[in-house]
């Protein structure tokens, strides 16, 4: 189960499992990284830029820099896993049948996983064509 | 803390704004990957989601991005520090002070953008 804790000792000592406090350590911590993270990157694509502006030609400039292709990665993945991980916590919370939870859990991971995937392929393995 | 007036309000919102989020990145990262696909795809998603409609969810959608960082601040706080939960409610009135603060920058360009045209070409 997700831990309702909120002090660090309390959840230590609610944790079912090393794994369960992992997660939750990593929720505080990724959270704060995303949150530095996102403010930059809405700030670049919606007040720096115009965003009606966007189009292929401006990703492919912004994605072929490794800079912004580590900043996009880091977002893709910390993004997905915290994400993912919350998602787990409202699906404990409000799926009450047990064979359902585990196969809408199924279903979005991997979904989850796929997209993962997808947005590193197309940051790291797609040529935008840009010199 | 989580039951009853701005604990509670504050515990739905992180949740509802957190799914949003999710969903959004997701299609996100659906849309940004089209790319691959080549320049007259993408251009024509990304055309399709320049529509106002689509601002609007954006609006929507930063808001919720701010929300939901600076109200996870506040859960560090409680969570971290001795002080946190005693002052909850006072910090959860600081996130929206902060909220106002970065949301009105977005507020305005996004918004003019809607209301002066410009968009879709």
């Amino acid at each position: 189960m997700a831990i309702k804790s909120k002090r660090y000792e309390e959840a230590r000592l609610e944790a079912s499992t090393n794994l369960e406090l992992y997660w939750w350590v990593f929720m505080r911590i990724s959270g704060v990284v995303l949150v530095f993270l996102l403010i930059g990157h809405m700030w670049m694509n919606a007040i720096i830029a115009d965003l009606n502006k966007i189009d292929y030609d401006y990703v492919a400039k912004r994605l072929s820099q490794t800079t912004w292709k580590i900043y996009d990665l880091l977002i893709l993945a910390l993004g997905l896993l915290h994400g993912a991980n919350g998602l787990r916590y409202v699906l404990d919370d409000w799926i009450r049948n047990p064979s359902r939870r585990f196969w809408t859990k199924v279903v979005l991971y991997g979904l989850i996983a796929f997209l993962f995937v997808l947005g590193s392929l197309s940051l790291f393995n797609h040529d935008f064509g840009v010199n | 803390m989580y039951r009853g007036r701005e604990g509670q309000w504050a515990f739905y919102l992180h949740r509802l704004s957190g799914l949003g989020i999710l969903v959004f990145l997701m299609l996100h990262v659906a849309n940004i990957s089209s790319a691959m696909w080549g320049p007259e795809v993408s251009n024509a998603l990304m055309k399709f989601y320049h529509q106002p409609v689509f601002q609007l969810g954006l609006l929507l959608l930063i808001a919720g991005v701010l929300y939901h960082g600076f109200n996870g601040l506040r859960i560090i706080l409680m969570d971290f520090t001795p002080w946190g939960v005693r002052y909850q409610r006072q910090l959860w009135y600081g996130v929206w002070v902060l909220f106002v603060l970065f949301y009105l920058p977005f507020l305005v360009k996004i918004g003019g953008g809607i209301l002066g045209g410009g968009h879709g070409d």
